[in-house]
């Protein structure tokens, strides 16, 4: 048991804190919401250049070797300085995908791409009508035509889509007897005539997208892991991402503490800090303590991950225990900073609504707590 | 960063978790946590049985140093702690193994070691405390209980309060004032060993709220204790409350127990039936347990980090008081859960329409055991927010 990081980890974490506060000030952050592709390309170019999209690819093709471990180590950082943009449905969602079902011929097109910066992916899974990560959700259909499948249907909430080069696009090729069975995965060109992409307004302007297919014929070489059989690629692909989540809502959780007790130093009233009144200590006490428990859960839960041991069961406790955490240290963020708090140039309002826009990816709390109910023994 | 146990490690917590297994099956009825072990004298004489299984195997003097009999390390004692919890079983005193003994290798004389130690590993002397006074109680250090020299003798005045098990220990530690005039009401306080049956010494039950035998007031009237007796020097015993760091903190032990109780809870939800329905379906118990589990997976992982600084000695107080709040507060709504889920029978205490044994109904009560022992949990908030944020101290 070694429950602290490698030299390489602290590493990682000095150059990337260094990098995102040169790159990525909050004032960035702002800005790239009101931006119509919502992340910066030059910065999207420095940090592949870091090496950092290609963190866990291994080095045959092009990427780190580093471990998923590793990555949300590093995401937890962007997490912390707030740090928009696809690199998480790329770098997670994007590069598990290739890695656990890909071909060698995918593999070898795809990754050193997404290693390189080159390309953006995103995973295409959520319908309307549907708010939970259920196979049965998934009705979008794919039909074999000759040396394609051709995709009609409309899936919605797909990451940073108005940007994405390829598409992970979850489809149903066949009716199974469960929701489970007959589930295909698509690699989908963005370009591809019959794709078309709009911008839903979200509370953290963070570009997810309504993506239309109409025909769109997607080459059979295309096709991600067996036909029918692509759920459990998904299943992981919504754990790694969950587990990812979590580490960037640690991030945002630490920021937000270390905001709230900083203020709390420097602002006078009746004479003295507001951090010397016991009211707010015990607050600010109960912050620190759920972001301690957050974190340890999140690193264990990593770090399994990372080992290949199973937890599905940990991963859902994780994203069920971290979303009710972020959200409610945020709320308290606002709150101890007052009226300046609820303000649109302070960042204490940037990180709340990013707290509800992490609590709804890959499954909100009640979601991940019937996971866990399952998981735990009770009988459904 | 690695969470992963060495072969060694698994292989002696299996140890441990088999032996526990073991003796859980020689437990009294009704027998629970820390009233189970002080208030009747079967749960005492099992507690006695488990500790001289655990001193025969060397496992209460787990992390000492090897020239007092220890062996293994703080982590073994870690893992043991999951076991005793995992099984609510006793053996391993609380005050004696868990705080004397840490405290006289961090602070006491080669002397005190080889008289103290040797009983505390064989698990043949109990020890109690004697620490909290009516007037002082999370403000500790304003105890005036005191204690006047005379000649190699210190003759003892005062009340202690809230001393769990004063009335089965052989002997106790206790805080006395030794100088009343020192600038600071830290100073002047002196640590000190003392025989519970000597002359002077009084003690009386403070019946805990569900009656049972837990807490005492005891009363000292010219009490002599040796001076040699001191721990530390006289006046500096302040200091020596504050070794902490030396004991294990990771209230692993209470997690565990709330890994059992969720196990057993979710068996019952699903062999229960409320109107042909088992409990288990009930979308309402479902997310309170799913929620449960998650914060008490979540606590686990936390207490591991702080076994682990804890090996290295790098843990911090206000790392402890953390895993300490947040456990012992889970602990709590566990037990309200526990009730909340029998209907009326959440009422109900060990007979024949107790569910669980009238566990739940007794955690309802006992819960308050986590939370306001060692410093209730609004002063461990205290202890965070000074000295983990650096917010301004009370003055």
């Amino acid at each position: 048991m070694e429950i602290s990081f490698s030299e390489e980890q602290e590493m990682l974490i000095k150059t990337a804190a260094d990098f995102l506060a040169a790159e990525c000030p909050k004032t960035k952050a702002r800005e790239l919401e009101e931006d119509e592709k919502g992340y910066s390309p030059e910065m999207w170019k420095k940090m592949a250049e870091l090496g950092w999209m290609g963190l866990m690819i291994p080095e045959e093709h092009d990427g780190m070797g580093m471990t998923f471990q590793d990555l949300t180590i590093l995401i937890e950082q962007m997490g912390k300085n707030v740090t928009p943009g696809p690199f998480a449905c790329t770098v997670v969602e994007g590069a598990t995908a290739i890695l656990e079902a890909g071909t060698e011929e995918q593999k070898k097109e795809f990754l050193p791409k997404i290693a390189s910066g080159e390309a953006i992916f995103t995973t295409a899974l959520l319908e309307p009508g549907g708010i939970y990560y259920e196979a049965s959700g998934v009705g979008l259909k794919a039909t074999a035509q000759g040396e394609n499948f051709v995709l009609n249907g409309t899936k919605v909430f797909v990451e940073m889509a108005n940007v994405a080069n390829y598409l992970i696009c979850v489809a149903r090729t066949r009716e199974g007897s469960s929701g489970e069975e007959g589930i295909s995965l698509f690699i989908v060109d963005a370009k591809s005539p019959g794709v078309s992409c709009e911008v839903i307004p979200t509370i953290a302007f963070d570009k997810l997208c309504e993506v239309r297919f109409e025909n769109a014929a997607v080459p059979k070489k295309n096709v991600l892991g067996e036909v029918d059989k692509g759920w459990p690629i998904v299943e992981t692909v919504l754990r790694r991402g969950a587990i990812a989540k979590c580490a960037e809502s640690v991030g945002g959780m630490q920021a937000s503490l270390d905001m709230t007790v900083s203020y709390c130093k420097e602002r006078v009233q009746y004479d003295r800090p507001i951090g010397a009144f016991q009211a707010l200590q015990h607050i600010m006490a109960d912050m620190w303590m759920v972001t301690q428990t957050s974190r340890y859960l999140t690193y264990q839960t990593a770090w399994m991950e990372s080992e290949g041991i199973p937890c599905a069961m940990e991963g859902a406790m994780a994203k069920a225990y971290v979303n009710e955490n972020y959200k409610w240290i945020t709320e308290r963020t606002v709150s101890l900073h007052g009226g300046i708090g609820t303000s649109r140039e302070h960042d204490a309002g940037l990180y709340y609504r990013r707290a509800k826009a992490a609590d709804t990816a890959f499954g909100s709390t009640d979601f991940q707590r019937e996971v866990v109910a399952q998981k735990i023994g009770l009988i459904s | 960063m690695d969470f992963k146990l060495t072969d060694e490690q698994t292989k002696l917590r299996k140890e441990f978790f088999d032996v526990c297994e073991g003796l859980e099956k020689k437990k009294p009825k009704g027998f629970a946590g820390l009233e189970g072990i002080y208030d009747t004298d079967e749960g005492w004489e099992y507690h006695l049985d488990c500790a001289r299984e655990f001193g025969k195997r060397g496992w209460l003097s787990l992390g000492w140093p090897e020239e007092y009999g220890g062996q293994g390390t703080i982590m073994d004692k870690v893992f043991l702690s999951e076991a005793t919890g995992y099984h609510d079983v006793p053996g391993v005193d609380i005050f004696g193994v868990n705080m004397l003994a840490p405290t006289l290798l961090a602070a006491g004389t080669d002397e005190m070691r080889k008289e103290y130690l040797p009983s505390i590993a064989s698990g043949e002397r109990m020890w109690c405390e004697l620490w909290s006074e009516p007037n002082a109680g999370s403000d500790l250090a304003a105890l005036t209980t005191s204690a006047v020299r005379k000649g190699d003798e210190y003759v003892i005045n005062g009340q202690k309060i809230w001393s769990t098990g004063a009335h089965r220990g052989d002997w106790a530690f206790a805080l006395v004032r030794t100088d009343p005039h020192a600038d600071r009401k830290q100073k002047g306080i002196t640590f000190l060993l003392m025989d519970m049956k000597i002359p002077g010494v009084t003690v009386k039950p403070l019946l805990y709220m569900d009656r049972c035998h837990l807490y005492n007031e005891v009363f000292l009237d010219d009490v002599r204790v040796p001076v040699r007796n001191v721990v530390g020097e006289e006046n500096q015993g302040w200091g020596v409350t504050q070794t902490l760091a030396n004991f294990e903190r990771s209230s692993l032990g209470a997690i565990m127990a709330m890994h059992r109780q969720i196990e057993e809870v979710v068996e019952y939800c699903n062999e229960t039936k409320v109107n042909g329905v088992p409990l288990a379906k009930n979308p309402l118990i479902r997310n309170r347990l799913a929620q449960m589990a998650s914060e008490l997976w979540a606590s686990h992982a936390l207490a591991y980090k702080i076994a682990d600084a804890q090996s290295k000695n790098e843990m911090a107080a206000f790392d402890a008081s953390a895993v300490k709040v947040f456990s012992g507060e889970l602990q709590a709504r566990m037990a309200q859960f526990g009730c909340d889920l029998l209907g009326p029978y959440g009422q109900v205490k060990h007979s024949k329409w107790a569910q669980f044994d009238g566990f739940f109904e007794k955690w309802y009560q006992q819960s308050f055991i986590l939370n306001v022992a060692m410093g209730t949990n609004e002063i461990q908030r205290n202890i965070i927010a000074w000295y983990g944020l650096g917010l301004p101290r009370m003055k």
